[in-house]
């Protein structure tokens, strides 16, 4: 019964590939100017090249970084008929780079002037993700904040109320489980709102306040 | 500007505040995120200052920046990390809910098993034994090589090939480009279609199928003591087990180390004692013809590998690397994301590494017309003779440079014959494995560490590896006289 899933699903992306080259084919997506830039973000080994994978599907380009031996990988989609351009940045655990790939991720960050950022995080450790999500609300980015493996932090009896989340953050949420896709058509609904504008969340301080200061 | 949701302490947010008002060009973060890089000493940020601001204005910021640093107080940057800490903590107090713990379930119970010191250990060889061996070794670089070289290439491909270039080419030196012994179809091609994608896709389907299962953490945590004992952490299980599919890739993986001391170390080993599938497989067909010989040159080679990188971790000024590493929970890997990997890794292979080999067919074909190897040969028999074997050994370690199967090939050649015995082939196997890199592996080096690092390697390998040469030849001539 499973191994006749496992085969289905080999099967059903492959298909979504062909007809997304396909697609791409036909429109020429190649020589298209993307009209939005995607930003993925995230410490290291949370699953962000694996939803870059999900969201850009097999034409991706990898270049070295100016000067450096540090790959970024670029993809595209197109989401309700907008092209976008996806970026994938090397692993940083802070806007403070400590090492030559969260450098590069950094500068990736403020030369790309992505209209969305998305911050990719391993739910199972929210709380040590939490300090980049604020730094990046902090720098002004449009942010979405992929919670990714969300099956396994189920597994270790872990739930995250993800609509408080994204009221206290007044970031959009959302939960993915990038291994197997879900949630994944949820992360490029919500990239093209924000990409677009058209939800607003409005910032709410007074939650950090007290709490930040003691 | 919508109201920060961080509030910092009192006189962190009055230098931000006044840091934010001498920014006066835009940035692509806001004023505030800049001002905050600047008071944790983010010295790339601060040359952006002064290139956007001028160096009057980047003065009085930095000014506002050392005064914060003065005084009996924590650090600007422990400050801030402790605010957003303690912040992140609050939040994720508020939306994470934690149930009863499961009780233990199979995988923590496999888990503890994979960590086990003996039981870990047994694990590992079993791994190693049915997946590696059994699977690589033998089926892959056996039957699969032998019907796609012997059968598809050498009944169906080759041969028309060399009557078309016969045909088509009337100089013999020139056909020997394409067609020749080292031509790029008749070795090129033929080497990295036939002998060795086969290998390698195995290699990485059996890789990918481990990485995603989980496994590697915990061999990193199992081998950690042994790593430290040779300068490297136990993160660096993971370059030094891709090492045995592709030298190349692996040099390429040393990235994911922590200092610039750990990886030159594994660079090192990864070029001197690790071999590459392609060769072992030849290694296999080779030394095999002689009763244990496979045993004395893999218990040699991890000898040599031990020594090195105990004495290098020695000599090399440093830190030794702290080790850190996520044990993420074991998962069954998902067929789709193996394959989707697998694919990834040999679409790099065939688009990086087979142009190399032809590459290494036209440099060989040059070397050769304009005799260059010749001279070549002829410096390298020099030592080949020191350490007592047939110089024509020199002409396979030669081509071993280009790719350390070739050299390993035209090995298989002289056992074939019957031109060497027993105690050479042991001695020129362990030369060729310790010797230099592949010619691929060579250039990754060289841009990954440069060209001081990378010829200083390489001129502790040529020697280090005749010598080793000379001592396993004269002690095995020793212990035969002895039995």
């Amino acid at each position: 019964m499973a191994h006749q899933e496992r085969q289905v699903s080999v099967f059903r992306s492959l298909g979504a590939r062909l007809r997304d080259w396909w697609s791409k084919m036909g429109q020429k997506s190649l020589e298209a100017t993307p009209q939005k830039r995607v930003v993925i973000v995230g410490s290291p080994n949370v699953g962000k090249s694996l939803i870059f994978n999900r969201l850009t599907g097999i034409y991706v380009t990898v270049s070295n970084y100016p000067g450096t031996t540090v790959e970024v990988f670029r993809g595209r989609t197109y989401i309700d008929g907008v092209l976008y351009e996806i970026v994938d940045t090397p692993g940083m655990y802070s806007l403070l780079p400590s090492s030559e790939e969260e450098r590069v991720a950094r500068r990736l960050l403020m030369e790309e002037q992505p209209d969305v950022v998305v911050h990719v995080v391993d739910a199972k450790n929210l709380e040590r993700m939490l300090p980049l999500t604020l730094q990046l609300i902090e720098a002004g980015f449009s942010l979405v904040l992929a919670l990714n493996m969300m099956d396994e932090a189920v597994k270790a009896g872990i739930q995250i109320d993800t609509e408080l989340l994204t009221d206290i953050l007044c970031t959009p949420v959302v939960p993915v489980i990038a291994t197997t896709g879900q949630g994944i058509n949820q992360l490029r609904r919500v990239i093209y709102e924000v990409a677009h504008g058209s939800t607003t969340y409005t910032i709410r301080p007074e939650i950090g306040r007290g709490d930040s200061q003691d | 500007m919508a109201p920060p949701l961080i509030r910092y302490d009192p006189k962190l947010e009055e230098a931000i505040a006044r840091i934010e008002e001498c920014l006066q060009s835009s940035y692509s973060m806001s004023k505030r995120a800049i001002a905050l890089l600047l008071l944790q000493g983010d010295r790339e940020i601060e040359k952006l200052v002064e290139a956007k601001e001028g160096k009057e204005a980047a003065d009085i910021i930095m000014q506002i920046v050392r005064e914060m640093k003065v005084g009996g107080e924590r650090s600007p940057l422990y400050r801030i990390t402790m605010a957003r800490q303690q912040l992140s903590e609050y939040i994720a107090s508020k939306v994470v809910e934690r149930f009863v713990p499961k009780p233990r379930t199979f995988t923590d119970g496999l888990s503890d098993w994979l960590i086990h010191p003996f039981f870990g250990l047994l694990f590992l060889l079993g791994l190693l034994y049915f997946g590696f061996y059994q699977f690589v070794g033998v089926f892959a670089a056996g039957t699969l090589v032998e019907l796609l070289e012997d059968t598809v290439f050498g009944n169906y491909i080759i041969p028309p090939i060399e009557r078309f270039f016969n045909w088509l080419i009337p100089w013999a030196w020139l056909r020997d480009l394409f067609v020749g012994d080292y031509g790029i179809f008749t070795l090129g091609i033929r080497y990295a279609i036939a002998l060795l994608l086969p290998i390698v896709t195995a290699f990485f389907l059996v890789f990918s199928l481990v990485e995603d299962s989980g496994y590697f953490p915990r061999l990193a945590l199992l081998v950690d003591r042994l790593f430290k004992g040779i300068g490297l952490s136990g993160r660096a299980v993971i370059p030094m087990v891709l090492g045995f599919g592709c030298d190349t890739m692996a040099t390429l993986v040393t990235r994911i180390l922590e200092t610039r001391r750990e990886r030159i170390i594994a660079t090192l080993l990864l070029a001197l004692a690790v071999p590459c599938s392609a060769q072992l497989g030849v290694m296999m067909a080779t030394v095999s013809k002689v009763k244990g010989g496979i045993l004395i040159w893999a218990l040699f080679v991890l000898f040599v590998f031990l020594l090195v990188g105990f004495l290098t971790a020695k000599l090399l000024p440093g830190e030794p690397p702290r080790f850190f590493i996520e044990v993420v929970p074991l998962r069954l890997p998902r067929l789709e994301n193996v394959l989707v990997k697998t694919w990834t890794r040999l679409q790099w292979y065939l688009l990086e590494v087979t142009p190399l080999f032809i590459l290494a067919s036209v440099l060989i074909w040059l070397g050769r017309i304009t005799y260059l190897f010749d001279l070549v040969i002829a410096a390298l028999s020099v030592p080949v003779q020191w350490v007592g074997l047939p110089k024509e050994m020199a002409t396979v370690i030669l081509f071993g440079f280009f790719r350390r199967d070739y050299g390993a090939a035209g090995l298989l050649d002289m056992v074939e014959k019957g031109t060497i015995d027993g105690i050479d082939l042991i001695t020129t196997s362990i030369i060729l494995t310790l010797f230099v890199p592949c010619i691929a592996q060579f250039l990754i080096m060289v841009r990954e560490q440069g060209w001081r690092v990378t010829l200083a390697i390489f001129g502790f390998i040529l020697p280090f590896a005749f010598l080793c040469g000379f001592v396993v030849r004269h002690l095995l001539l020793w212990l035969n006289q002895l039995a």
